[in-house]
């Protein structure tokens, strides 16, 4: 939208100035608001707050919980596989960005500069995000199968068999390039529906003063994509600090704690160690991190927009 | 207005937390999910001996509502024999309502199903769980129920003893299994191995899965699990072998002794099976895993309860009874015992249940023992089994022994059938149950897992010093925490 031609956008003093509100005038308003409320607050702003004092209780769920002040938190200080945890998340959050990142930017743009069978591309890049997770793991252990095709094609080029996921080296290194093919489509999509948007005359009038496709991207399409880059950078670092489910199916975090990360660790605490407020007590250092995170990212974004 | 207005919104988020917090009951009178029809604990707390006495009213006419340990949609015989003895039960107790429930025992669910009283009034459990299920206060003490049951003579103490946690009852045995290894003959024939005797050594298993191991093609001689905590557990059955010990309790204190010499044998034995490239390659195998790639013929030996396998290798990897042989765990060496870790499935009354509901759980999940109909009804199972070209796999160890009356009438059964799978004699007289450790089992079971993985993954691993980090760790993290009464 033109910004000369929208709406002014009023102030809070503004809104603080403003005679009160009658009561009875809303109260139609109110009442759709209330299940969305009620739901938000059961089912997100409870558990948020139950986490957060559990974190300072011993869980007993049939005889009862007591308060142990800090003890979770030194708890969990104390213990190497927290760090080793944090580490390994960190180690895949790199990986995220690294290998998988640029791959539905790179998609996105490659399609939109397709001509012909550009709807039978885009649904194909999809379509690896909707396999379910069940297929997704049997297909990419088969693949990675030290007799699989991938270390069959290898060993053909005359290099040596890979232990894709047995290998300390290998196994996080596996699972971003896994889960990269099966969720690349759907960043794809918000690419290129930001892609499709920009005016094709700019392209024209770039053609026109002689900018190749190098060029193009560069000075139009990456600028015009950029918001979308920051969004989802943020909610891929968010995505990936939360991993887990990949690692805990395929490799259950090993070999030796290699895939352990600290949402599996949180997933161990809680649900094979029965220690709910010690997991209460990650989960909040978790939040709190995550939360800082996008605090941050969202005062960046908000900067390059003003 | 804006005073009413904070006012009602304080209400809603009020009794938003009320009504969200309100809902857990520790005191587990009357949070049973049948509680509405039956009477509250205090008033039938009479313990179950007295119940068979003339002034107690008649169990049998008591009004209650129980739910029961019921199989998943995929068993159907199995579905079909417990809705028969819902049938023959309700004859008995016409008053009883018994709702089916399909939650079938995980330890990562345990602990929200208690919190949410949603567990069964009878569930499922292993072996390894008795202690833990007893300490946590998940399990109700059935002692007086045991105590005023006329068969318990006869049922098998070797399960029993399981769930005999401090001379307290906290499980009904329903079946049991000494780990041993699995034998896929046929692949040792098609190869011209030797079949070695059955009471064989770790030298025969190691020179038998070179023998037979194929790694180009992707076969392995021997698939000892490596992924979760089944590999601890799997690994555990040669610590035992080697003469060690997972801990030993001293003056009041648990402490781990799996770092001894014997640990480091099987340690290194697990280190000589990776060098002779006889596990597979891809070893990270869990018991789904490594059992399901002994039925496609994927490795000649698995170690597990031996019942999986080979109903697996048999009703679904097509094999013949006599492709796949059960060997006792291989001794350390000639002579020595072939001890594997001693398991089994349980039945549990949640205590959260009234005395009342507890008692009738309790002759609900014995209905069948020592009976001609639930004999007839293991029977009913085998010839639908034979009609759809199956094999029955009994359990290794049944709930009532072997040598009893009742086990000769069983066997009698199996003896009819061509599709029962038989163990033989002189398995039976070689497999030596070793019961798992008393404290922390799992924990130590998941730092094994590591050390393996380790193991499994290098070369020239240093054995002690990852076995005295395991063992520093367990200790350190477990069993500092455990005061031995």
């Amino acid at each position: 939208m033109d910004r000369s031609t929208a709406a002014p956008i009023r102030s809070l003093d503004e809104f603080a100035k403003r005679p009160p509100m009658k009561w009875s005038k809303h109260i139609l308003g109110y009442l759709f608001l209330l299940p969305a409320v009620v739901i938000f607050f059961t089912f997100l702003w409870l558990p948020i707050g139950k986490g957060i004092v559990y974190s300072f209780y011993d869980i007993d769920f049939v005889k009862g919980d007591s308060f142990v002040g800090w003890a979770n938190y030194t708890k969990i200080f104390k213990d190497a596989e927290v760090t080793v945890s944090a580490k390994n998340t960190l180690y895949y959050m790199m990986l995220g960005i690294l290998i998988g990142f640029w791959v539905p930017i790179l998609f996105a743009i490659a399609i939109s500069e397709i001509r012909r069978f550009q709807g039978f591309v885009r649904v194909a890049a999809y379509l690896p995000f909707v396999v379910p997770l069940v297929v997704l793991y049997g297909l990419w252990k088969w693949l990675y199968d030290p007799v699989g095709p991938i270390n069959a094609a290898l060993e053909k080029l005359g290099f040596s068999q890979v232990l894709f996921l047995t290998d300390k080296a290998w196994s996080m290194i596996s699972i971003v390039f896994m889960e990269t093919w099966q969720s690349f489509g759907s960043a794809m999509l918000i690419y290129l529906a930001a892609i499709m948007s920009v005016p094709r005359d700019w392209y024209e009038a770039a053609e026109i003063d002689g900018a190749g496709v190098w060029k193009r991207i560069r000075h139009i399409t990456l600028p015009a994509i950029k918001n979308q880059i920051i969004l989802l950078f943020l909610l891929q670092l968010i995505a990936t600090s939360q991993g887990f489910q990949t690692q805990f199916a395929m490799l259950d975090g090993g070999p030796n704690n290699s895939t352990l990360t600290y949402a599996l660790l949180i997933q161990r605490y809680a649900f094979t160690r029965q220690d709910y407020g010690a997991a209460s007590a990650l989960g909040v250092l978790m939040f709190l991190v995550l939360g800082l995170l996008a605090v941050l990212q969202y005062r960046m974004s908000n900067k390059k927009e003003e | 207005m804006r005073k009413i207005s904070t006012i009602i919104a304080c209400l809603i988020v009020f009794s938003l937390v009320l009504a969200a917090c309100g809902g857990k009951n520790n005191n587990g009178a009357s949070s049973s999910p049948s509680a509405s029809a039956s009477t509250p604990a205090e008033s039938a707390s009479a313990p179950a001996s007295e119940s068979s006495d003339p002034a107690s009213p008649d169990i049998t006419q008591v009004k209650a509502t129980i739910s029961i340990y019921y199989p998943t949609p995929d068993l159907v015989e199995k579905r079909a024999l417990e809705d028969d003895k819902i049938k023959r039960f309700n004859a008995v107790f016409p008053n009883v309502e018994i709702v089916k429930s399909d939650w079938q025992y995980n330890p990562n669910e345990i602990g929200i199903k208690m919190g949410a009283n949603e567990a069964p009034t009878l569930f499922n459990t292993y072996a390894t769980e008795g202690k833990f299920l007893a300490e946590k206060g998940w399990a109700a003490d059935i002692t007086d129920l045991y105590n005023a049951y006329d068969k318990k003579d006869q049922l098998n103490p070797i399960l029993l003893d399981q769930f005999n946690i401090g001379g307290k009852i906290y499980g009904i045995p329903q079946q049991g299994y000494v780990v041993g290894t699995v034998v896929n003959k046929k692949m040792l024939a098609d190869k011209g191995v030797a079949i070695p005797a059955l009471d064989w050594t770790w030298d025969d298993v190691l020179n038998t899965a070179k023998a037979v191991a194929d790694p180009k093609k992707g076969i392995a001689g021997i698939a000892p699990m490596g992924k979760g905590n089944e590999a601890g557990w799997n690994w555990t059955n040669f610590l035992f072998e080697a003469g060690g010990e997972i801990q030993k309790v001293e003056g009041g204190k648990v402490i781990a002794t799996f770092n001894s010499d014997a640990g480091v044998k099987a340690l290194d034995f697990y280190n000589k099976l990776k060098e002779a490239s006889v596990i597979p390659a891809d070893w990270a195998l869990g018991w789904g895993d490594a059992v399901g790639a002994f039925a496609q013929g994927r490795t000649a030996m698995v170690i597990a309860g031996p019942d999986g396998p080979l109903d697996q290798g048999l009703n679904q990897g097509g094999y013949k009874p006599e492709d796949l042989v059960v060997y006792p765990m291989p001794a350390a060496a000639a002579g020595g015992k072939h001890t594997g870790v001693l398991g089994g499935d349980f039945l549990v009354i949640n205590p959260n249940a009234t005395k009342e509901e507890q008692e009738i759980a309790f002759r609900y999940a014995v209905f069948d023992y020592f009976s001609d109909k639930g004999l007839a009804s293991v029977e009913e199972n085998i010839k639908a089994r034979k009609a759809e070209n199956k094999f029955f796999v009994p359990p290794v160890i049944q709930y009532f022994k072997q040598d009893s009356e009742y086990g000769a009438k069983v066997k009698a059964v199996y003896d009819k059938y061509d599709n029962v799978y038989q163990y033989s004699n002189e398995l039976m007289g070689l497999l030596d149950g070793k019961p798992e450790a008393q404290f922390n089992t799992q924990d130590y079971y998941a730092a094994m897992t590591n050390v393996i993985q380790e193991v499994f993954s290098k070369k020239g691993v240093d054995l002690k010093a990852q076995l005295d980090a395991a063992a520093k760790l367990v200790q350190e993290k477990f069993y500092d925490q455990i005061k031995v009464q």
